[in-house]
């Protein structure tokens, strides 16, 4: 197919660049510097969709972002699928594929549109809900059919090739669009001395004065946009971000940019040549001041018809022509209500295509480009409108009227004109976006016609999105803002800036023309749409405002104008005039809707940015993380640690599982010596002469009388009384120790004792800090503990001499350790704490000398069974929040008689908390020993009670126990306590129900001989 | 303050220590190599790091006295000797980070608490929990904006200052001591993330590692 709509001459394309795409299967030729919907209009296709709920036929509106019909699903392999993508802002590449989002089996001809024409006027607002509510449980049913039949765009079913990534930025000025104002602003601030960023979303700096008819100094203002680009791209302070779109505008003038970067040369970025380049990054601004030149988006005229192919906003035809070198069509009828969209028919005359007529709303038009229009010929037909346009796949004329908008009413001869394109303007919606997203409203200009920015706290509007249209005026104003921005931000010597020197243009004034009357009313016409996204017309809103919906809001919703990614770009205006005119109001009273981000679609990979697979999470490692490794442990997570869980050993090339694992490391501990990466525990450097009364606050038990040289193990609570965490804490010198916290806890101890510090005790000497990854820790425990470490250790390791919960320094394998007699697994116990560069030398000096002993690593998994056989709980898995110390029996490590009050102290007399039915830790005895209860199962007294039962407590740790040769738990049972031997049930949701016996949490070594020998 | 327990921890013989990068570089087999980086990366391991805890006043004196330097006094300052081997960095109103030679630290730990005496304060050897690693090239603030939300601009962000905060999803030192150089000083455990994290930032600038 040839590009029968190219003009030979002008635009902003290269022909000597051709570029071959394929849309729906069809293989087209465009050239650089296209977009896919030029270079679709170029080639004459008018059908580019189906729309979205009456699978009606559509083409192409507009020329930017604000573009309703011509999304596609992008992408030539599974891989590199991007749904929604409009067509009008994707740039024509070299092997582009792309496809119609709707349309089934192809948008010629779509099975759907017949139900489209068929059930046209049965589908109002509310349809779906009101044909489908009953009987409600079918719902789920009709919806999941309803949803195949609509929706925008396919997600892709392969993970994405590309990378993306974020970049943080500060500015001074952040401008938003790089039209005239916008240049204008960041060349004035950036002349100023401010940081500048400037961002565009088209493939081209430059805006409205891209397709402009004006000249700047007399020549095109394409050079002006030049010479000003390559000055801002000189300076050290500006950024300049082309494609890329501000999406969000946050609090405290955080901006989210979105910028495109391989998006326009190809499929991927590998395939455009930058292989593991981000494809599109997401850069996060935090500018002093906001310029916002976002520019206006222009109105369409709701009229019949007006969504057939061959309707367009006549803006869009000047861009097409003198941008991208395009005449959608061969014969126009401009249909407008002021005066600037006249450059449309001259601009289409000038390309030697026949302008049918101009239909101007107002009676008597007489600006300059309306005196131009004359003089070159064309027919101008006064206080009339285009009230419908005839066709069937694309239009084929129109239907024009002399009209009342005062009475809304068609007073005159309907007449006929032969055209295939009709250009329509109902005058110019400032682009409020991103100011509404700051939760700002816009407010009406009735002079304007249109909704200006709210005032948003150091956002400076201008240009187009200020009501500034006139060329001279815009970029004046955009002067004027962007000097203004800079010395709001601190650069009060920012000088005016010289403008070019344009010449004057008068434009006569505009009408409110939103929907132009047909002689049919209401739902009788034929369709007039108002949101072609989302297929909502003109009679919709009306039937939504005799229904009741009088908030704007509501309409909104009933009808879902201005839905998803289009968020009203095009229609939302006009749906709030004819909500107004239904209504008996005014547009102000009526109000506006809220524009949320973002402001066009953007990938989720861009937002992720990075943080992904390898990426996700950060994953924290131990000194000895590679031997762990080399010797085959599986990892647990535990917080961000990656943990040693279990060793599992290859025999006769099978490796061994888990439970095999668990059990031989178990063993070796009861048995004969294990040892545990222990470094991931929290410990905290505490030094100060209060350091211990500090202690004596925060821990539930008594630090008075601990000597240099010994450990303690401590409870701390929560001001409510539940436990929070727990360890051991040693006393280095008098006013020095070293405090341990579970792993999970390391964070959120230290900020607890800051925060104790520092809002309530900050008359106490003291000072805390990590040194938890300064020191590795290796605990070495079971009976050959001793022998072990006598062979690698100067320390003397005499059980008088170095007791249970003594500590003492020395040489561990040549390395200065502390040594800790401290147990968790209720063996003979030295936990070797060294600093963590030298870790690995220790541990594998240990090993050289393990061997004969067999020491056997062991992980979290084994470590668990032993401490649960001792009865040591897990903060965080044997409690849950709502657990004191009481309740876990611990009254042994609870001074109350302390002089100071320690935090929890009070909340432990409350009722609540001395309460006798409380849940109490206690020990289960499955009957059958082979059964390992499932953690979290519920406890009942009485099996056959029918449901709902009474739920007495629930398992918190079960494993099965080498030792024992058979299963054990520990619960919390009300009043468990007391009902030690008593039998209790635990009804699973397989039906079946497991009985125990309630046991003492103790399992193993009830008087503490083996830790102590 | 007495009744604390010094403790040096490094042995006589420190061939046996292994930096916190040692399991990353050990993945990684073979050292990034471009042939004009954007960005050169290296780790400057076993260095003497040290926190102090103290009233500006009386600290002050003591690193005058002991180490012939004043202590920064102005929030985010980060001050070197003239051999820009020591190092004393702001952290928070009563704490400073010191870098020095390895070795060195317990000897200055001595030192300044001998001339601190009996004020209130603390002094704790973290030298084995973090490391430094050098940023070097003129990719390294496009490095630094994809991995740190801070303003690293040249007017905010001179040479001379320092500051904690967010790299990805780790927390860093990130301190500026020369104009052309920065330096993260990062945890030990998320030393491999953060070492990952700018490789992966720095792939489209060219960046090699250097020992």
């Amino acid at each position: 197919m040839t590009q029968s709509n190219r003009i030979s001459t002008g635009g902003r394309i290269d022909r000597s660049h051709g570029l071959e795409f394929n849309f729906n299967g069809q293989s087209y030729q465009g050239y650089a510097g296209d977009t896919l919907a030029s270079a679709l209009l170029a080639n004459g296709v008018d059908i580019v969709n189906r729309s979205f709920k009456y699978s009606r036929a559509r083409g192409i509106v507009a020329a930017g972002a604000e573009e309703p019909n011509a999304l596609v699903q992008l992408g030539a392999r599974k891989d590199t699928q991007v749904p929604n993508v409009r067509s009008t802002q994707q740039a024509l590449y070299d092997g582009l594929v792309a496809r119609s989002t709707n349309g089934w089996p192809n948008v010629q001809r779509d099975v759907m549109s017949w139900v489209g024409k068929l059930g046209g006027n049965f589908m109002p607002p509310g349809f779906y809900y009101k044909t489908f509510m009953s009987p409600a449980s079918m719902w789920m049913t009709y919806e999941k059919y309803i949803r195949m039949g609509a929706g925008l765009g396919r997600a892709p079913t392969e993970s994405d090739p590309d990378i993306y990534d974020h970049m943080h930025h500060h500015c001074d000025v952040l401008v938003i669009g790089a039209g005239p104002a916008g240049l204008a602003a960041a060349l004035s601030a950036a002349r100023g001395g401010a940081r500048v960023i400037l961002c565009d979303e088209q493939e081209e700096m430059g805006g409205s004065l891209l397709d402009s008819r004006e000249t700047l100094d007399g020549t095109s203002p394409v050079a002006w946009i030049e010479k000003t680009i390559s000055e801002l791209a000189s300076m050290a302070t500006v950024t300049l971000l082309p494609r890329t779109t501000a999406n969000g505008y946050h609090d405290h003038n955080f901006v989210t940019l979105h910028e495109r970067r391989t998006e326009h040369l190809a499929d991927t970025a590998s395939d455009a040549g930058f292989p593991g380049q981000a494809r599109a990054r997401l850069h996060r601004v935090r500018a002093t001041r906001v310029v916002l030149a976002s520019g206006t988006h222009e109105r369409p005229v709701v009229y019949a018809n007006n969504d057939l192919p061959g309707n367009m906003v006549a803006g869009a035809v000047s861009t097409y022509i003198r941008r991208y070198a395009v005449v959608p069509g061969n014969s126009l009828v401009l249909t407008t209500s002021n005066d600037h969209a006249y450059r449309a028919a001259l601009d289409w005359q000038e390309a030697g295509r026949k302008v049918v007529a101009i239909v101007d709303a107002r009676a008597n038009p007489d600006g300059d480009l309306v005196r131009q229009a004359r003089d070159s010929g064309i027919r101008v037909i006064t206080g009339s409108a285009v009230i419908e346009a005839k066709g069937t796949q694309r239009v084929s004329g129109a239907r024009v009227s002399a009209v009342d908008l005062d009475h809304f009413v068609v007073t005159g001869r309907i007449e006929d004109l032969e055209c295939d394109t009709i250009a329509s303007s109902g005058g110019y919606s400032p682009v409020v976006h991103l100011s509404s997203h700051t939760g700002t409203r816009p407010k009406w200009h009735e002079d304007m016609l249109g909704f200006l920015p709210g005032d948003v706290k150091d956002m400076i509007s201008t240009g187009g999105v200020a009501g500034h249209y006139a060329l001279g005026e815009t970029l004046a104003d955009g002067a004027r803002a962007g000097r203004q921005a800079a010395i709001d931000s601190g650069f009060e010597n920012a000088e005016e800036l010289k403008l070019p020197d344009i010449k004057e243009r008068r434009d006569g004034p505009s009408c409110a023309l939103y929907q132009a009357p047909h002689e049919k009313q209401g739902l009788r016409a034929p369709k007039q749409f108002v949101d072609m996204q989302n297929d909502v017309t003109a009679s919709a809103i009306e039937l939504a405002t005799r229904e009741g919906f009088e908030s704007i809001e509501h309409v909104k919703r009933y009808t879902a104008l201005g839905f998803g990614t289009d968020q009203g770009k095009l229609g939302n205006i006009n749906g709030m005039a004819i909500a107004a005119r239904c209504l008996g109001r005014s547009i102000p009273e009526v109000g506006t809707t809220v524009f949320r981000p973002n402001y066009t679609p953007i990938t989720f990979g861009a937002i992720v940015g990075r943080h992904c697979d390898e990426f996700f999470d950060p994953k924290r490692y131990t000194a000895l993380h590679q031997w762990h490794v080399e010797n085959g442990a599986e990892f647990e997570d535990v917080g961000l640690w990656k943990r040693p869980w279990y060793f599992p050993r290859n025999a006769n090339g099978k490796k061994e599982n888990m439970h095999d694992a668990v059990a031989r490391e178990c063993l070796a501990v009861r048995e004969g010596v294990g040892i545990l990466d222990a470094s991931t525990l929290g410990k905290i450097d505490i030094q100060g002469p209060d350091a211990r009364e500090f202690l004596g606050r925060v821990y539930t038990n008594k630090w008075a009388k601990l000597e240099p040289g010994r450990v303690r193990y401590g409870l701390m609570c929560k001001d409510d009384g539940m436990l929070m965490d727990d360890g051991t804490t040693s006393c280095l010198g008098d006013n020095h120790f070293l405090m341990t916290t579970t792993t999970g806890g390391a964070a959120a101890v230290l900020e607890w004792l800051e925060l104790w510090h520092q809002t309530e005790w900050p008359e106490l000497q003291v000072y805390f800090n990590s040194v938890t990854d300064h020191w590795a820790t290796m605990t070495v425990t079971g009976p050959d503990a001793r022998k072990l470490m006598s062979e690698v250790t100067d320390i003397d390791l005499d059980r008088e001499k170095f007791k249970f919960m003594d500590w003492k320094e020395g040489n561990v394998a040549g390395i200065p350790a502390r040594v800790f007699r401290i147990s968790f697994t209720g063996e003979l116990a030295y936990e070797i704490n060294v600093q963590a560069n030298y870790a690995m030398h220790v541990w594998k000096t240990l090993f050289e000398h393990g061997e004969k002993y067999n020491l056997t690593p062991y992980g979290t998994e084994t470590m668990h069974v032993l401490r649960a056989e001792k009865g040591l709980i897990i903060v965080g898995q044997d409690t849950d929040g709502s657990v004191t110390p009481e309740d876990l029996g611990m009254h042994w490590a609870i001074g109350y008689d302390k002089p100071f009050h320690w935090i929890g102290k009070r909340a432990l007399s409350r009722p609540d908390t001395m309460r006798g039915d409380r849940k109490q830790l206690v020990g289960l005895k499955p009957k059958d020993a082979s059964i390992v209860l499932e953690e979290g199962a519920q406890i009942v007294l009485d099996p056959n009670e029918s449901i709902p039962m009474t739920m007495m407590g629930h398992v918190t740790s079960s494993y099965y126990s080498p030792s024992l040769k058979g299963s054990f738990a520990l619960a919390v049972l009300k009043n468990g306590r007391e009902r030690m031997g008593e039998t209790v049930y635990l009804p699973m949701s397989d039906g079946k129900t497991h009985e125990a016996e309630v046991v003492s949490t103790i399992f193993i070594d009830p008087k503490g001989e083996r830790q102590n020998v | 303050m007495s009744d604390v327990k010094e403790f040096e921890t490094r042995p006589a013989d420190d061939s046996k220590a292994e930096s916190p990068l040692a399991w990353s570089l050990h993945e990684q087999k073979s050292l990034p190599h471009a042939s004009n980086p954007g960005v050169i990366l290296s780790e400057k391991p076993f260095l003497g790091h040290l926190i102090l805890r103290g009233g500006a006043i009386v600290m002050d004196e003591a690193v005058r006295e002991v180490m012939g330097m004043a202590l920064p006094a102005r929030p985010l300052a980060l001050v070197s000797d003239d051999s820009g081997e020591r190092s004393i960095q702001w952290l928070s109103p009563d704490e400073w980070l010191v870098i020095v030679p390895g070795g060195e630290e317990f000897a200055l730990e001595q030192k300044l608490r001998q001339s601190l005496g009996q004020s209130h304060f603390s002094i704790v050897n973290v030298g084995g929990g973090q490391t430094v690693l050098s940023l070097k090239g003129k990719a390294s603030r496009d490095v630094l904006m994809k991995s740190i939300s801070y303003d690293v601009h040249e007017e905010v962000f001179p040479v001379g200052k320092g500051v904690s905060t967010v790299f990805a999803k780790a927390t860093v030192i990130l301190r500026r001591p020369e104009e052309d150089g920065w330096e993260l000083v990062i945890r030990r455990s998320f030393a491999d993330y953060c070492y990952r994290w700018l490789l992966d930032a720095a792939k489209e600038y060219g960046v090699s590692v250097t020992r």
